[in-house]
């Protein structure tokens, strides 16, 4: 059985990767894909977790499964909607450069 | 399995209001331009309906639904009908904005009536998760909303801002989530107080667990230092849309950070101790910084969002005081969560009515109000008084309360600079009225030789734009008259005799605190 120390820090790898990306990409569409990463750390984390609970790796508590499933799902429409923003965005500026959307500043 | 059916009923209001919502999308589609009015009056007498629903189904019901998902007691009784109050108060605000600025009325109805539905749940959630998916059901319909102005870039901007940084602070907090689970193997309130108190489970996973979910939920609250995109979002939103967010998604929030302190780590004492100072810190940062850099602020729902972060800081005080069976401080929430939305409805009313007729949003178009349109610049007037926390006026009542309760609780020292925010937040709440009452309005002929008014100017502007500003407002809609009129209303009872409102949230406390 592979420990669940390992999933946790594929896990903890994979969420940094993704705050690295939310801090440091510039185009919009990228940040969301970065935080997409972030959503997953946390699906590998959730299952790991269940399927570790009973110290055999065998499933015996399926909360995380399901917790898993809802994040997945409100993660779909999450993207969609920020797209949805994104594609709003470019029709009026013509950009999706997080650093030139600065009409409003303190 | 137990339980999954049972009790079922007892959702009727949350089932009936999902209805409404879809109706009110439904019926957008059969109605002429012309009628989309009726789909706010739709909207308004369901949520009336749903709260009276609320209030003769629910009285004093103390069940669970779902295996201990959700709950069924005053609390969220309570919340329930303020949300769905609220709703009525900001939809009728909005009727006139909506005609004249925004298209598609029915989109925007419907979503309000769905993030409503969000809120109620979020007063209900007993887990992780649920609470999780509530606050998912708001916060989605106030990214819509916010971007809702589509040709708008200052909207699209907003809802840019918002949408990312609100996926971001979800993020943390399902990372959160997950550590609490992975360390617990649940995620019911319940079951974190009894880990916690039991000492099983605990470590370096739980304690990182607990923080993510006290971040993540510090994002939503807009609490200091995480609290950079409310003033954009605040800014690039439609007013009634800004007054929602500032009234509605913090009282939820709040809600939920409520019952998920109250019944999750409060109780267990040697561990809550030791966390209360984070709390209150976090609170203190929250009201100055809101406070101070509101007095720098030109635009008027800016130097709202700002004010609201202070206030903010103001109920992170009463959190960080909360106490085992303590239901003074609970009150205080509370009651502070009710007395800032009859506040900020009374502000935010006024200005939209202001902005419906001239288009403007910035301190210095308020100048010469008090000429223009007297009944609304008293009605802001007495707002900003209100907020600031004069007494006969809701906002003296709510701060005595709770800073009362929280000194009380032991912390003197935060509840002392809480009046001091109070005191710098007086500065900027003054600004606004001496711009309605004292300067004059722009292109009046100067009445005395003050100092600055020697400069006319010049005739171009006096004949062109001038005039049409510095004319007479016409007096609100009757919408807007009513709305302001009931939150004028509320703003005196709840100065003058906010005992019977203390009854009833007196009870709401004890439902989440036992043993008080």
């Amino acid at each position: 059985m592979v420990p669940l120390t390992y999933f946790q820090l594929l896990s903890a790898a994979l969420f940094a990767i993704g705050l690295y990306g939310v801090l440091a990409r510039r185009s919009a569409v990228l940040i969301v894909l970065s935080i997409e990463l972030m959503l997953n750390a946390v699906n590998i984390n959730l299952i790991a977790a269940a399927s570790h609970m009973d110290g055999v790796g065998r499933f015996s508590n399926f909360d995380g499964q399901i917790i898993a499933i809802f994040v997945i799902t409100i993660a779909a429409a999450e993207v969609g909607l920020a797209l949805a923003i994104i594609l709003r965005m470019y029709r009026n500026r013509a950009t999706v450069d997080v650093d030139e959307i600065n009409l409003m500043k303190w | 399995m137990p339980g999954l059916t049972e009790n079922l009923l007892l959702l009727t209001p949350e089932f009936a209001l999902t209805g409404l919502a879809l109706l009110v999308l439904a019926v957008d589609l059969f109605l002429p331009e012309s009628r989309k009015g009726w789909l706010a009056l739709i909207s308004i007498v369901g949520l009336l309906g749903l709260a009276v629903l609320s209030v003769v189904m629910l009285q004093g019901r103390e069940e669970t639904l779902y295996g201990g998902l959700l709950a069924v007691d005053r609390f969220a009784l309570v919340f329930k009908v303020f949300f769905l109050g609220l709703g009525v108060l900001i939809i009728l605000s909005s009727v006139d904005f909506v005609r004249k600025h925004l298209s598609h009325p029915g989109e925007f109805y419907g979503i309000l009536l769905l993030s409503i539905l969000g809120m109620n749940f979020m007063a209900q959630a007993r887990e992780l998760l649920t609470a999780y998916i509530a606050l998912e059901l708001l916060s989605f319909s106030l990214y819509v909303l916010t971007a809702y102005a589509r040709s708008n870039p200052k909207s699209n901007e907003a809802g840019l801002k918002y949408i990312i940084i609100g996926a971001f602070s979800s993020a943390l907090l399902l990372y959160g989530l997950s550590m609490v689970y992975s360390s617990l193997g649940t995620t019911s309130f319940a079951a974190i107080r009894d880990a916690l108190a039991s000492g099983a489970g605990a470590g370096p996973t739980l304690w990182v667990g607990l923080a993510l979910l006290i971040v993540g939920l510090g994002f939503k609250l807009a609490a200091v230092p995480f609290h950079m995109w409310a003033p954009d979002v605040y800014e690039g939103a439609s007013l009634p849309v800004t007054a929602y967010l500032a009234i509605g998604s913090k009282a939820a929030a709040f809600a939920l950070v409520l019952r998920l302190f109250a019944e999750g780590i409060v109780p267990v004492v040697d561990i809550w101790s030791r966390w209360q100072i984070i709390v209150a810190v976090m609170a203190a940062v929250t009201m100055l910084v809101g406070n101070l850099v509101a007095l720098a602020q030109r635009n008027l729902k800016r130097l709202m969002a700002y004010s609201s972060i202070g206030h903010v800081g103001f109920l992170l005080a009463g959190i960080a005081a909360l106490g085992p069976g303590d239901t003074l401080v609970a009150n205080g929430i509370i009651l502070y969560l009710v007395g800032y939305a009859v506040t900020s409805i009374v502000v935010f009313a006024a200005l939209i009515a202001f902005f419906n007729h001239t288009g403007q949003e910035e301190i210095a178009d308020l100048a010469g109000l008090a000429d223009r349109q007297p009944f609304l610049a008293a009605a802001l007037a007495i707002g900003m008084f209100s907020l600031s926390g004069l007494p006969i006026f809701a906002g003296f009542t709510i701060k005595f309360y709770l800073f009362t309760a929280v000194a009380r609780a032991g912390f003197l020292w935060l509840a002392a600079l809480a009046v001091f925010a109070s005191f710098i937040s007086l500065y900027y709440y003054l600004q606004v009225i001496r711009q309605m009452y004292i300067q004059p309005a722009p292109g009046a002929p100067p009445e005395q030789s003050h100092g600055h008014a020697a400069e006319p100017p010049p005739d171009s502007n006096a004949h062109g734009a001038a005039p049409d500003a510095a004319s007479a407002i016409p007096s609100p809609g009757w919408r807007l008259a009513l709305v302001l009129g009931l939150g004028l209303a509320g703003v005196f009872w709840l100065g003058v005799y906010p005992a019977p409102l203390v009854a009833i949230i007196e009870g709401a406390s004890r439902a989440i605190l036992p043993g008080g």
